[in-house]
């Protein structure tokens, strides 16, 4: 089975996604790239990479993208989220940086961002900006288990990958469980849950990128341009 | 007077009759303190004497999805109609409650919190997140815990599913390996966290059971013991089914209320959280 | 050698089942004729409107229509197995062909139907015992509803109000109803069973306009409420709109797929 290259957080940076895409063109079995948002930013002009997601050039991988945080933020001021504005953006770092970020997309490509999803699910595997129940979701090494089993259970999948931390990280969750007792008018129920051998993986941003193969579960988290970082091995 | 108890009750849906014999079974047993899970309104006959009478005993109240529903001038979430019939009669309800309800009983409903909170005890109508998500009795334990202690309650009150239970959700632990990617060449770290004993308790309905019978439900907590008490309260039903007819509601809500059946069939969905 | 029975008895005992049984057993070729019954002092018999026809049709798609006139004209095949069923509340005071109900002999004659056999529910050995029900001062009431599409929950919640007697007293409900994804369903309860009957028709009607088979139902009982079954209904069946997002989907399933253009 060939493997899929997740990556994130580009924010305007074409350099980057080149680079990107001259190591795939030179890694064996990969077939499907993600682009888990946040492809836009206030730093630069983010033109040319929106027209080149839109408009691979021969012999690059086609992207299959979703939305994040950025592109929420700015659907947001532009209209496209009903009365809602880019309210979180604004409280967090100003009026500056949102006229920073309308002006470094062209309207022109508003439309497709807007078309683009939440999160796609395959083989069992939810890819998401944050996480289901939010955008703006920061899932991480050190967030609780509890809550990161919490949203794996909202999509009922086995492997969760986020981007929104930034940070390219593999949490397994390798057991526990709990007791679960029930009275209603009916009579009483006890129940005990174990802990289901489920994922959450941080894929990285802008240059740190990760490989996965859904077939053997091997993770790969690489930067672009360097020999690879470090093989976290799969567990069968 | 029962010491250190108190009483919660949810989803009155504007049956008066109900909310009558429930108080009255409350203040029978001296019990002072009351929080209602909201649901005041929707589909029964009489909106306006509940807000009332809850506004008179200054219940303190959390507002629930009809209330909320009511106020915004939305129909209650699409998707937790099954069939077409529920969501038409849904609809009538909502347009025939907003019509009938006065302006200070509507800014009384646009006034209530969306929670509720004493001590570790939290109150809510549906979710902590939402007043559209069920917790049902069986859904995942791990997700039920994590509503609890996300919100950084020991005990949640809910309501919405018109079902009482009471859930204790104990020993728990979750083991897991964290990679962490910058570091390289670094080994997995295992760690262990115990959860604490959490519990969800559910405060039924009094004004529209979906428990298999007629009566009225609600719970009272004993704070000194920490039992939960599910109480169920029979009181006059055909009062409230004329009142339905009388009113000019559909003669079909009478006919199951008084079998014991919900207004209109919702779909009952743990893991569904309304995108609205 | 030909054979043709006549069936009587109440409304719901189960007439038309044992008759799909009898054809469905039969080698040979087969034929139907179902007739409207007397109304019995202040018993009304709730006209058919051709449920059980359609039904039986829909299962055994070679049979006769024994009403159809051409039918009488026409010399009937050999081994032929005609069979007749006649609505009546009252058992005869006679056992056998004596006990034929007189009015119904010169409407058999003019179809040039002569029974060789008579049985009838709750008294005859050779019928499967039935519920002996009190038909006292029974009403009638029947919907057409060809051309209506149910909302399929909408039927469900509707059909256990119907028999758990949410629209009056009901002694017996049957009824042809059309679903979106083109089938249709022989839906039937009598208050003397467990349980309603829910079976597929085998035609499946195309996803491209509302169904042009028969759709019916006719509910037997007493202190019925018109009224509110009606509004029901009216909450129940598919508008033109939702009717075409329910089709669209389907009919692009069924188009058959072209090969994409060479790149």
């Amino acid at each position: 089975m060939a493997r899929w290259a997740l990556i994130s957080g580009l924010r305007g940076d074409l350099e980057a996604y080149e680079a990107i895409q001259e190591d795939l063109r030179q890694t064996r079995r990969v077939d499907t790239l993600f682009v888990l948002g946040d492809v836009i930013g206030p730093e630069r002009e983010c033109n040319a990479l929106l027209e080149r997601l839109q408009q691979p050039r021969r012999g690059e991988m086609e992207p299959q993208c979703l939305y994040g945080w950025w592109e929420d933020q700015l659907l947001a001021e532009r209209g496209y989220r009903g009365q809602r504005r880019a309210d979180a953006l604004r409280l967090s770092q100003g009026e500056t940086a949102i006229d920073a970020l309308l002006q470094a997309v062209d309207p022109a490509y508003m439309d497709w961002l807007a078309g683009l999803q939440l999160g796609f699910v395959e083989l069992g595997c939810a890819l998401l900006h944050g996480s289901s129940v939010a955008v703006d979701d920061s899932l991480g090494p050190n967030s609780s288990p509890l809550f990161l089993l919490d949203r794996l259970t909202r999509m009922d999948v086995n492997r969760l990958f986020t981007a929104r931390s930034g940070r390219q990280f593999r949490l397994e969750l390798s057991g526990g469980g709990i007791e679960s007792q029930v009275r209603d008018l009916e009579g009483q129920r006890h129940h005990q849950q174990s802990v289901p051998p489920r994922q959450v993986i941080g894929i990285g941003a802008g240059i740190h990128y990760t490989l996965y193969d859904p077939g053997s579960d091997r993770l790969d988290f690489l930067i672009a341009g360097s020999k690879p970082q470090q093989r976290a091995r799969g567990f069968a | 007077m029962i010491a250190m108890a108190h009483a919660v009750i949810s989803c009155l849906h504007a049956n008066f009759a109900a909310l009558e014999a429930v108080l009255a079974d409350i203040d029978q047993q001296g019990i002072a303190t009351i929080t209602c899970l909201g649901d005041l309104v929707g589909y029964g006959p009489q909106p306006n004497e509940v807000v009332d009478l809850v506004r008179q005993r200054s219940i303190p109240t959390c507002q629930g999805c009809w209330d909320e529903d009511i106020i915004e001038g939305l129909n209650a979430c699409e998707c937790s109609y099954p069939s077409q019939l529920a969501e038409r009669r849904g609809h009538l309800a909502h347009q025939w409650t907003a019509e009938q309800l006065g302006e200070e009983n509507k800014a009384f409903l646009a006034s209530l919190p969306m929670t509720l909170r004493r001590d570790r005890l939290l109150f809510v109508h549906g979710s902590p997140n939402s007043q559209h998500e069920y917790l049902l009795p069986d859904m995942d334990a791990f997700a039920a815990l994590e509503r609890v202690e996300t919100a950084g309650a020991e005990t949640l009150f809910c309501g919405h599913t018109h079902r009482p239970y009471v859930r204790e959700l104990r020993d728990g632990s979750i083991r897991a390996r964290v990679q962490d990617g910058a570091a390289s060449g670094a080994p997995s770290v295992e760690r262990q966290i115990n959860l604490p004993m959490r519990r969800i308790i559910n405060a039924g309905s009094v004004g529209e059971p979906r428990h298999g019978n007629t009566n009225a439900t609600y719970v009272i907590h004993h704070e000194d013991t920490d039992a939960v008490e599910i109480r169920e309260v029979p009181y006059d039903v055909e009062r409230t089914c004329r009142a339905i007819v009388e009113s000019g509601l559909p003669p079909i809500f009478a006919w199951r209320l008084r079998h014991g059946f919900e207004y209109a069939e919702r779909a009952d969905d743990a893991s569904h959280v309304c995108e609205r | 050698m030909s054979q043709t029975l006549l069936i009587s008895g109440p409304p719901g005992c189960g007439k038309t089942s044992w008759i799909l049984n009898r054809l469905q057993n039969h080698r040979g070729p087969c034929g139907y004729l179902r007739l409207a019954g007397y109304p019995d002092e202040g018993l009304v018999q709730a006209p058919d409107g051709g449920i059980d026809l359609a039904y039986l049709q829909d299962q055994c798609p070679r049979l006769l229509d024994l009403a159809d006139p051409d039918q009488a004209l026409a010399s009937r095949p050999a081994n032929l197995l005609a069979l007749i069923e006649l609505p009546q509340f009252q058992p005869p005071a006679d056992s056998g062909l004596a006990g034929v109900d007189r009015r119904v002999i010169p409407q058999l004659e003019a179809m040039h139907l002569s029974p060789d056999e008579h049985l009838h529910f709750g008294r005859d050995d050779l019928l499967p015992r039935q519920d002996t029900l009190d038909f006292n001062s029974l009403q009638a009431l029947e919907r057409n509803l060809a051309g209506s599409v149910w909302d399929p929950a909408s039927l469900s919640s509707f059909w256990f109000e119907l028999v758990n007697g949410a629209y009056g007293d009901v002694y017996r409900a049957k009824a042809l109803m059309n679903l979106p994804d083109g089938q249709a369903f022989f839906c039937n309860w009598m208050v003397s069973q467990e349980g309603s009957q829910f079976l597929p028709l085998q035609s499946i009607a195309p996803p491209d306009c509302r169904p042009e088979r028969l759709s019916r139902l006719v509910v037997q009982g007493k202190d019925l409420d018109p009224t509110a079954l009606e509004h029901t209904l009216a909450d129940c069946l598919l508008s033109d709109a939702v009717l075409e997002l329910q089709q669209a989907p389907l009919r692009q399933r069924q188009a058959p797929s072209h090969p994409s253009p060479a790149k």
